[in-house]
């Protein structure tokens, strides 16, 4: 690979300027309802007097700075702005409460804090006393906060009055620092999920970043013609690699939504080229076209089952690596125009170059669908320690893989079967963390803990995490998130958590019904219901997910077959920290959560009585008891 | 007293009778600049014909309302809303067949100068006062954050996503003056916080007088300056919410005699 000259994002930044300038688009936004542009020089002079304006503040090289909300232009030139002053740019999640906030601020020793709207600040100002080392809080969306009087508080306008008037007195500075950033600059800090005690701030400097963003690049075809929607957060590998550095390494222009609830329109308003979905979304646009189908005129219906077939069989020819016959050929066409295309416009994603899922597993039935519909869907796995381990080249796909690794990153897989890997796009250590640094880096190879294996065409396929591999009674091993996935193609299951262990001989799953899918199933058969506590537990919702689940044991070994499920009578929450904040299953924390349950699931009762807490809004406890359904499987 | 110049509106001595029955019998109050008016009462004791007499849709047979000073009791509704009083609905009244941006749109006709034929040849000025207005709306919009149901059709909109449309609509006419029939009712105590929000948002940002008449007397007591509270066609408290709270006539009105005594 060609080394670059710039090697700092904030050098690239400066590049796109230079190269671009007023002449195209680095973002756009929608804003009273209508898209906002912000060329390539406007946005370099945003970044440059929010940086000097952050440096007037105190702002010093090294220092680090929070980003907390929506993902939006203000958020990337926060984070470029923290940047080109030689600072390191932490998102956190909108999402998150109070005390995650407190945490990650203080965890990571902030100076200064972006928030987003009313919303965020209010969960700052009311922490703001354990935050003694926060200069200032920055917002950009003034609403609600017009009589807000706290000094801490200071608005994304008056930073950049601030950073003109620098500018003034010491011209030539901002161009200095950037000229002085260097490539082992730390540019990020990802904090690991915590799916395993507290959140590690893993250190990405700006070679890493921008070799994962390099290597996308190379694979795929992304250059500067190309659209990118960004609505992922910053805390997220997903949205640095895919965000930030391609879009600073290609010039491609990115789109941000209006709102959250905004994003699907959006996507059809921009029509970006490229879109980077978690397999959550994919998960949920699948159920959502199964669920629609059912609801769908019959004459749709009809064509629809008639065509979808053709696609699949298309699909396996090209998978094949042969071309399809000129029959298959003109029932392809007549189903293209009739179904496929249609219905990609309506999901909005008719004319897409590629298509991407990554972060955690997604089954390998919703891979084959897209692609099946045309969609060059690709895989990417990468954590935050590593940057891109592997992924799907274009043409060579294969749904149950990631693809083969990354050419630069090296790859080996230990005894246990865990991933090892070696790579220019390293992690620098965790921050006041050497200990944990160390552990992960024995003998010099990134312990990812993933228990996966390269299959014979040279493929790397990720099973599970090494701690979730479970071993039965008998010493039979199986991995709970390969059934959970494929499970998830259900349009009627929107989670599960599959358990089993050295103590137990079977394996059972707790299943978190789709309430909205099995609701209008419910309602199609008269089925009367009131809420997901009631209608989890009918007997015809226990047969239609015992379908489900016996269609998954065909195709599993006889120990690794779930012979007991129940219908959880509530939605896994991330508020109750059930998921983390990218909606990854808690899973020690449910097993314990839910001990009650999985007794009875290896017990001989039929039903068990389950009590849940339940907080109100205005602070009252109470408590809702009610008997949940043990079904077995055949 | 307050200075006259601290007044918007100066209801003197209202009486509104259907046949025989008094629904109004001899109210008067005062709504002031900038402040939150909360009106409460039971049901039934006429609060929403209080708010048809102020806007014209009642004629009260006595007494007379004066709005910045002049005299509106006798001129028709959409008078009145031209002067700057608007109002939402208890019972939404929206139209149902446009989306919400049209719904916005249309209630800033009274605002708008050109006419009909230069409305339809969208040239020039009416061109310019079209996107001054869609700016308006979009800021309401904002506002509100309506952004998800811009382009959608009101009639399929749930109830509460309405009621907020509805109070849009009434932002979207420049009022002077908001009136508040029972924004919150019906709502769940989520949504209800969520109004409660956008009113004090309103409140915050254009500075209006907002006479809020609610059923909810938790609402009210958390953002009103000042509380009026009715009973039977009748006024019979005013004061702040904290004054309200440990009135007895009021305890009475709404517990009963038995428990107020008690």
């Amino acid at each position: 690979m060609a080394m670059l000259v710039e090697n700092t994002l904030s050098k690239l930044l400066r590049r796109n300027c230079q190269r671009y300038g007023s002449k195209k688009v680095a973002m756009r936004v929608k804003d009273r309802g209508i898209w906002q542009r912000y060329t390539w020089e406007q946005c370099y002079q945003k970044v440059q007097h929010l940086s000097l304006g952050l440096i007037s503040l105190g702002l010093e090289a090294g220092d680090k700075v929070a980003i907390l909300g929506e993902t939006k232009p203000e958020s990337y030139w926060a984070e470029f702005a923290a940047q080109a002053a030689r600072g390191t740019a932490i998102g956190i999640f909108a999402d998150c409460t109070p005390p995650e906030v407190e945490y990650f601020v203080t965890h990571s020793e902030c100076k200064f804090v972006f928030a987003h709207d009313q919303e965020q600040v209010d969960k700052l100002l009311s922490i703001s006393s354990r935050l003694p080392l926060v200069k200032k809080v920055i917002y950009w969306d003034a609403k609600g906060l017009w009589f807000y009087t706290d000094p801490l508080l200071m608005s994304f306008d008056q930073v950049l009055d601030l950073g003109r008037k620098y500018e003034a007195l010491h011209p030539g500075h901002f161009e200095q620092t950037i000229e002085d950033s260097r490539s082992d600059d730390i540019a990020v800090f990802l904090y690991t999920s915590g799916t395993t005690g507290l959140p590690k701030a893993a250190m990405i400097s700006h070679q890493s970043i921008i070799t994962w963003g390099n290597e996308m690049k190379q694979l795929h075809p992304i250059d500067d013609s190309d659209e990118f929607m960004s609505f992922l957060s910053l805390a997220w590998i997903g949205e640095q690699s895919f965000g930030i550095s391609n879009m600073l390494l290609s010039g491609m222009t990115t789109n941000f939504p209006e709102k959250p609830e905004t994003v699907q329109e959006n996507i059809r308003e921009i029509g970006p080229s490229i879109l980077f979905y978690s397999p959550k979304l994919w998960e949920n646009i699948n159920r959502t076209i199964q669920a629609k189908m059912i609801d769908a005129h019959p004459l749709k219906r009809f064509f629809y089952h008639i065509f979808l077939p053709v696609n699949y069989k298309i699909a396996d020819i090209r998978l094949a690596n042969e071309k399809p016959n000129f029959v298959w050929k003109a029932l392809h066409l007549v189903g293209y125009t009739m179904v496929v295309r249609p219905l990609l416009d309506k999901l909005g994603l008719l004319g897409k170059k590629v298509v991407y899922t990554g972060g955690i597993a997604i089954s390998p039935d919703i891979m084959h669908f897209f692609y099946a519909l045309g969609l060059n869907i690709v895989n990417v796995y990468g954590i935050s320690e590593t940057g891109l381990i592997a992924t799907h080249w274009m043409n060579d796909f294969k749904s149950e893989t990631c693809g083969p690794p990354s050419p630069q990153v090296q790859l080996r897989i230990s005894k246990e079967g865990e991933i090892l890997v070696r790579s220019q796009g390293l992690f620098s250590g965790y921050y006041k963390n050497a200990e944990a640094t160390q552990q992960s880096m024995k003998g010099g190879w990134y312990h990812t803990g993933d228990f996966g294996n390269i299959n014979e065409v040279g493929h790397l396929v990720v099973m599970d995490r090494m701690a979730d591999v479970k071993e039965l009674a008998r010493g039979n091993k199986f991995s709970p998130q390969y059934s959970e996935t494929r499970l998830r193609f259900s349009p009627y299951i929107k989670d599960v958590l599959v358990v089993g262990g050295e103590d137990k001989t079977y394996v059972s799953a707790i299943v978190n019904i789709d309430i909205e899918n099995v609701g209008r199933w419910a309602e199609i058969r008269h089925i009367a219901y009131t809420t997901i506590a009631d209608l989890s537990q009918k007997q015809e919702v226990t047969q239609l997910i015992r379908k489900d689940i016996e269609r998954l044991n065909k195709s599993l070994p006889d120990w690794a077959r779930i012979k007991k499920f129940v219908n959880l009578h509530k939605d896994f929450d991330a508020d109750e920290a059930e998921l983390t904040r990218t909606r990854k299953l808690r899973r020690s924390f449910v097993e314990e959560r839910y001990s009650d349950i999985i007794v009875a699931l290896y017990s001989n009762d039929t039903e068990i009585m389950v009590e849940s807490p339940i907080v109100y809004r205005d602070g009252r406890r109470g408590v809702m008891k009610r008997s949940i359904q043990i079904a077995p499987v055949d | 007293m307050h200075e006259p110049s601290q007044i918007i509106m100066q209801i003197d001595n209202l009486y509104l009778a259907f046949g025989g029955v008094e629904a109004l019998s001899g109210v008067s109050l005062e709504v002031r600049k900038g402040e939150i008016l909360g009106v409460i009462g039971p049901n039934g004791a006429g609060k929403t014909s209080f708010l048809n007499c102020v806007n014209g849709f009642y004629r009260p047979y006595k007494g007379k309302i004066y709005f910045e000073g002049s005299h509106i009791t006798d001129l028709p509704p959409y008078k009145i809303a031209s002067l700057g009083i608007s109002r939402t609905f208890q019972h939404i009244e929206l139209y149902t067949g446009l989306n919400t941006l049209d719904n916005l749109m249309a209630a800033r006709h009274s605002l708008m100068k050109s006419g009909a034929l230069a409305g339809m040849l969208y040239f020039g000025k009416s061109h310019q006062e079209e996107i001054r207005h869609r700016q308006a709306v979009e800021d309401i919009i904002n506002l509100l954050e309506l952004e998800p149901i811009r382009k959608k059709v009101v009639g399929a909109l749930p109830y509460g996503q309405r009621k907020k449309v509805d109070l849009a609509r009434a932002l979207a006419m420049k009022p002077k003056l908001l009136l508040l029939d029972e924004p919150m009712a019906g709502m769940n105590v989520e949504e209800k916080e969520d109004m409660a929000r956008y009113v004090i948002d309103v409140h915050e940002l254009q500075r209006i007088p907002i006479v809020l008449v609610e059923h909810d007397m938790g609402v009210v007591m958390d953002i009103a300056d000042r509380v009026i509270v009715l009973d039977f066609g009748k006024k019979i408290a005013e004061g702040t919410p904290a004054e309200i709270k440990t009135n007895p006539e009021v305890i009475k009105a709404y517990l009963g005699s038995a428990l107020a005594q008690a």
